[in-house]
């Protein structure tokens, strides 16, 4: 039998019963919407973070630490990269910048009659601040008494701190540095990509002359200073050879190898590496909602069934009339499938822009970009057509199999 | 027997018994032919087992045993597919309660089995209209059956036992649930379409519905008691 039929025949079924068809729709809208929501907002807040990570750190190399017990943050950050590590890492082909980290403690800062206590600063090497991310001034010279300070930084007094102006630093010795600040930054090279989205207040400081965690070098003999972390800028073009020549010496005969405890790792992790280990996660975490959302899609499936059968039992006479008038039992199925697929398919063509939009508000709300995830929505639609077909399966053999002697003495 | 070109309906030795909590004979080797072009009435009461003799005819069932041939096809024999293709194009039913689809219109109903048939959606309403006309329902086509008559209900049922051009038509009670006169008009009509060379079968358990055929077949307990023959009879 023609589709066209069997789908003129649905139309008036579905109309002749409004009410139940629309709630049976409803189920699957819920379903279908839930699915669309999650999916699209995990796609949004996914895409959000990707992107900002693979503009701005594609070719970066973060060098550290991560010991066999992952909770164990402070042997992360132990200074186990020595300037010998340093020196050796340079010359590997590719490697465009090394630039260490390293942690100095102050008790507070000062600015005017304002202290902040306990800020953490970093020590790093001029060449972390790029005409990029300087908002104003300049980078600090190699053993310059100067600091950078970030953005968030500046914002943390009364007066936003300007280039220029002076800062005093309260060692934890209690001895006191005064210092200028010569520039303003929004983000330095080589920073890890996740701190981008919980940007702290941060004072950068020239390595020399203010970090001073040393130790012996084994291979260089002598003692010198060393950093928890280090981040290489690379060729962009050769990032796999270069991290693989990274990953080679880290493993191999660095100081940092021979100062780590046995059980820790040394790792050279590139900018896409973050990336993808940060969609890994957001990708399982909407994976898991929009798993939970899907039970939503099976009850509205059931509604499906539930309405067909009754349809079937009080279509019963129709379904003997058919057969009188020359249906096959696959005609039988047909119709009933087709009414099926129709309230699934109705179900998900409404379910789709409402998942849209309830995701375009929720990503509003989270404030992250909207953004689409078409694989999602070509799912949605099609699992709504299937959960449609899937449900109306029983029925619609039920209806086939009646016996059409029976089904026109039906009341 | 030999099975001429001329029969429509050939049934052989045919028997049907149901399980109902022991055995009912409802049909017992009954043999019967109809021949291309006639009238018969089947008359017997209630539970005679006339009904499923025309069930088996219209293949709407399948015997215990014996043959039914429909039009040189063995009903009998054929798969529940076959069977369906059988009801549709070599049989128009005609009910007692009408059977029609109530959310399709008078059109639409009458296209019904030119739907099973395979045919295209403008041949099939141009088919179902010229039919409509032809019971004298021309101006009620897109009407749906309830806004139509019991008597137009019948006509619409009628004009679709015709549509696929069937070898034979089957009509259950036709009259059973009309008025007099109104059952004396669908009469007219079988008469009509007896003239212009259709086939008919009717049960019925009514003496004057059945004389309007050309013979009486009588059922009683699963046997055919009687032929009668009541040709020219007519009025």
């Amino acid at each position: 039998m023609d589709t066209g039929e069997s789908v003129r025949i649905t139309l008036r079924s579905i109309r002749a019963h409004k009410l139940r068809s629309a709630l049976t729709v409803i189920g699957v809208v819920i379903g279908i919407a839930s699915v669309i929501t999650f999916a699209t907002f995990g796609a949004s807040v996914e895409a959000e973070i990707v992107g900002d990570i693979e503009t701005s750190n594609a070719g970066n190399i973060y060098v550290f630490g991560t010991p066999a017990d992952d909770d164990d943050f402070d042997r992360t950050l132990q200074p186990v990269f020595t300037e010998y590590d340093i020196q050796q890492l340079e010359r590997i082909a590719g490697v465009e910048a090394v630039l260490p980290r390293g942690i100095v403690q102050t008790q507070s800062i000062q600015h005017g009659d304002q202290t902040l206590a306990r800020q953490q600063v970093t020590a790093t090497r001029p060449a972390s601040f790029t005409q990029n991310v300087l908002v104003e001034g300049r980078s600090f010279e190699a053993d310059e008494e100067a600091v950078v300070v970030n953005e968030r930084m500046a914002g943390s007094f009364s007066e936003n701190l300007t280039a220029g102006e002076r800062l005093t630093m309260t060692m934890p010795d209690g001895s006191e540095r005064n210092v200028t600040v010569v520039g303003v930054v929004n983000g330095t090279r080589g920073e890890v990509p996740v701190s981008e989205f919980a940007r702290q207040p941060r004072v950068y400081v020239p390595i020399d002359p203010f970090y001073d965690s040393v130790v012996e070098s084994p291979s260089a003999g002598v003692r010198q200073r060393a950093y928890p972390q280090v981040t290489l800028v690379v060729d962009p073009r050769a990032i796999p050879e270069t991290q693989s020549a990274i990953q080679t010496y880290l493993s191999g005969e660095s100081d940092a190898r021979s100062l780590s405890a046995d059980d820790t790792e040394l790792v050279a992790r590139s900018g896409n590496d973050f990336v993808e280990e940060i969609s890994d996660v957001i990708e399982r975490i909407t994976r898991f909602v929009t798993g939970i959302a899907v039970i939503a899609l099976v009850v509205g499936a059931i509604g499906i069934a539930n309405v067909m059968l009754v349809s079937v039992t009080e279509r019963t006479r129709e379904i003997g009339i058919m057969k009188a008038v020359g249906a096959r039992n696959r005609d039988v199925m047909q119709v009933f499938l087709v009414e099926a697929a129709l309230l699934g398919t109705l179900g998900s063509l409404l379910g789709v822009p409402l998942g849209l939009l309830v995701g375009y508000g929720a990503t509003r709300y989270a404030e992250v970009t909207f953004s689409l995830a078409p694989l999602w929505m070509a799912l949605a639609v099609g699992v709504g057509v299937l959960v449609g077909v899937v449900a109306g399966l029983y029925p619609a053999w039920r209806a086939a199999r009646v016996d059409p002697i029976d089904a026109l003495r039906y009341e | 027997m030999s099975e001429s070109a001329n029969t429509t309906v050939r049934v052989d030795g045919v028997s049907k018994q149901y399980d109902l909590g022991g055995t009912v004979m409802a049909l017992d080797d009954v043999s019967l032919d109809l021949s291309a072009g006639s009238y018969t009435a089947v008359m017997g009461p209630s539970g005679s087992g006339k009904s499923t003799l025309l069930n088996l005819i219209g293949g709407l069932d399948t015997p215990s045993s014996g043959r039914v041939v429909v039009n040189g096809q063995d009903v009998s024999a054929a798969s529940e597919a076959e069977r369906a293709d059988i009801r549709g194009t070599e049989v128009g039913f005609v009910f007692q309660t009408f059977n029609l689809m109530p959310r399709l219109s008078a059109v639409e109903n009458v296209a019904l089995p030119l739907v099973f048939d395979g045919w295209d959606r403008d041949r099939r309403r141009e088919r179902a209209a010229s039919l409509l006309s032809e019971v004298g329902l021309a101006d009620r086509t897109d009407h749906v059956p309830s806004e139509l008559s019991g008597g137009q209900r019948q006509r619409v049922a009628i004009a679709r036992a015709l549509s696929t051009d069937p070898a034979l038509i089957l009509a259950d009670e036709p009259t059973g649930n009309v008025d007099t006169d109104t059952g004396a008009q669908i009469l007219d009509l079988f008469d009509d379409l007896h003239a212009a060379g259709n086939t008919f079968l009717l049960v019925t358990h009514e003496r004057h519905v059945a004389e309007r055929a050309e013979r009486i077949v009588h059922v009683e307990d699963g046997h055919i008691q009687s032929i009668e023959d009541v040709s020219g009879g007519q009025h």
